[in-house]
């Protein structure tokens, strides 16, 4: 089926929860994503952080972002299963496909652009090392928050 | 709210240059203001990520709101999709809220 969709999922484990509770928990969803016939893409853990404010009695977590191919039956199930288990604290499950699929083809669009225009004005489409000043991007836009009403 | 902005934007255009010209020399009167660009159409950044709150941080005022489009210059498809990071990112508790 042409449902695969690609998605993101971070869940906030306890911060009592060990090590090994934690591999559990990530090899129960990947069980769950290989019963659904999903692909796996990567996994990242950002390891225990502060959170902005306290969730329940809790004032850190440790964060895990999986990356996932399937269909939203799976996401669902996971869905489904993580809010029962005790250990997450809290999760977010994101579809990303369309957004990045759009941010993808905006980049392409004004890399065409840029190409186009600097064909017509006799220079290769990309750009080369040294050329013009700076490097194409901003210095000194950083600094957008109020500070430049001091001039 | 978004509507009156809506309308704003529809009449200046109609306006013309005159009324552009105006609103340009009206922040001279008070303090110099330098002309906002939109941090994200100025660095090329096309997917707001809401996993990095170095990159929201800026837009988060001390009390934890989301810092309008006047005051910040971010362009409006850009606000949009800041807006849903600041808001997918409060969920995951990476940035606050409120904060008193």
């Amino acid at each position: 089926m042409s449902t695969a969709r690609q998605y993101e999922l971070v869940y906030i484990v306890t911060p009592e929860a060990t090590e090994q509770e934690i591999a559990d928990l990530h090899t129960q969803i990947e069980q769950i994503v290989e019963r659904f016939g999903g692909v796996f893409d990567k996994t990242e853990n950002w390891g225990r952080k502060r959170f902005a404010y306290d969730i329940g009695k809790h004032r850190e977590g440790t964060y895990v972002v999986e990356t996932i191919t399937g269909s939203g039956e799976l996401m669902k199930e996971i869905d489904r299963r993580l809010r029962v288990l005790d250990q997450v604290i809290r999760h977010l499950v994101v579809r990303v496909d369309a957004e990045l699929r759009v941010a993808q083809r905006t980049t392409d669009a004004r890399k065409a652009f840029v190409g186009r225009r600097r064909v017509a004005r006799g220079l290769p489409a990309e750009r080369q090392p040294g050329e013009g000043k700076g490097d194409g991007d901003n210095d000194g836009l950083d600094d957008m928050d109020g500070v430049g009403g001091q001039r | 709210m978004r509507e009156e902005r809506g309308g704003g934007g529809r009449g200046g255009g109609r306006g013309g240059d005159k009324k552009e010209g105006k609103g340009g020399d009206a922040p001279r009167r008070g303090f110099f203001r330098r002309r906002r660009v939109c941090k994200f159409c100025a660095e090329k950044i096309d997917y707001v990520n809401y996993k990095d709150v170095r990159l929201l941080a800026p837009f988060l005022p001390e009390r934890g709101k989301i810092q309008p489009r006047r005051i910040s210059g971010t362009c409006a498809l850009h606000q949009r999709k800041l807006q849903v990071a600041i808001k997918r990112a409060r969920q995951l508790a990476l940035i606050p809220y409120v904060t008193d």
